[in-house]
C-alpha cells in the first residue's frame, strides 16, 4: 500500500477508535510505547490507555485538517504528523491540536504506535 | 547530556541558524534527509536548503513555545516536536507553526535531521 494511503488509513482508524471506543486504543500501543500529552510523559500501553480514558470529557470528535508522513529508514517505521480540530461535547468552540506518531510494523502486518506526542494549538 | 536538554539545545541551534544564516542549515541535513514543508516533499540536503533559502521572505524570527522529545527506539535517535511563532519582517502578526524533527546521532557526536515536517497552524 502506498505510504501516504497507509498513513491516512492509520489516522482515520486511530481517531475513530478514540472517538467511539477509547479503551480500544490499547491494541495500538505496546509496553515500550511512549506518549507525551500536553507535556506529561507516559510509558506503556496500560498507562497510556489509562491516561486517555481518564481525560475529563466523555464525548469528543476529532476532525483532521492535514496528514503528513515520511518513512523513517533508521527504524523501518513511519512518521505521521497530524493537525486538526477536537470538539468536546460540552464546549462551544473546537480546540486545535497537532500530533505526531512514530509507527512500527507488527509481525501481523499492521502498525503500532511507538512514539506519540500531542499538543493543543492555542490561538 | 539529558535528552530534554539535548532537544532544547538542538532546537535553539536550528532556529538561530535559520534566522541568522539560513544557508548554514546545510550542515544539519544529509543526502537521505526528508523535509515536508506545508505538504511539499523535498529530499536531500541540497534540495532542502535550496527550498528554505528560497522562501519568500528575507528576515524572520522563530520564537519557541513548546519542545517535546522522545527517543525513537533505535541507536540514539530522537524525535523532537516543536510549536512556536514565526514573525516575518514586514508582517504585523506572527504566524503559528508546528514542526517535528527526527534526529540521528553522527559519528562526531552531534545530530543530523533525517526527517523534518513543518506546518503552519492557521487560526
Amino acid at each position: 500500500m502506498d505510504p501516504d494511503a497507509l498513513a491516512k488509513a492509520f489516522v482515520e482508524h486511530y481517531y475513530t477508535t478514540f472517538d467511539n471506543n477509547r479503551a480500544g486504543l490499547a491494541s495500538l500501543y505496546q509496553d515500550g510505547s511512549m506518549l507525551t500529552f500536553e507535556g506529561e510523559k507516559i510509558q506503556g500501553a496500560p498507562n497510556i490507555v489509562s491516561k486517555l480514558t481518564s481525560l475529563p470529557f466523555n464525548q469528543c470528535h476529532h476532525s483532521i485538517t492535514t496528514v503528513d508522513s515520511q518513512p523513517s529508514p533508521a527504524t523501518n517505521g513511519m512518521l505521521v504528523f497530524v493537525s486538526g480540530n477536537l470538539q468536546l461535547a460540552s464546549e462551544q468552540h473546537a480546540l486545535r491540536f497537532s500530533q505526531m506518531f512514530h509507527l512500527l510494523p507488527t509481525p501481523q502486518g499492521s502498525y503500532y504506535v511507538l512514539n506519540d506526542i500531542f499538543r493543543l494549538n492555542y490561538a | 547530556m539529558d535528552p530534554d536538554a539535548l532537544a532544547k539545545a538542538f532546537v535553539e541551534h536550528y532556529y538561530s541558524t535559520f534566522d541568522a544564516n539560513r544557508g548554514g542549515l546545510a550542515s544539519l541535513y544529509q543526502d537521505g534527509s526528508m523535509l515536508s514543508f506545508e505538504g511539499q516533499k523535498i529530499q536531500g540536503s541540497q534540495n532542502i536548503v535550496a527550498k528554505l533559502t528560497s522562501l519568500p521572505f528575507q528576515q524572520c524570527q522563530h520564537s519557541i513555545t513548546t519542545v517535546d522529545c522522545q527517543p525513537s527506539g533505535v541507536n540514539g535517535g530522537m524525535l523532537v516536536f516543536v510549536s512556536g511563532n514565526l514573525q516575518l519582517a514586514g508582517e504585523q502578526h506572527a504566524l503559528k507553526f508546528s514542526q517535528m524533527f527526527h534526529l540521528i546521532p553522527t559519528p562526531q557526536g552531534s545530530y543530523y535531521v533525517l526527517n523534518d515536517i513543518f506546518r503552519l497552524n492557521y487560526a
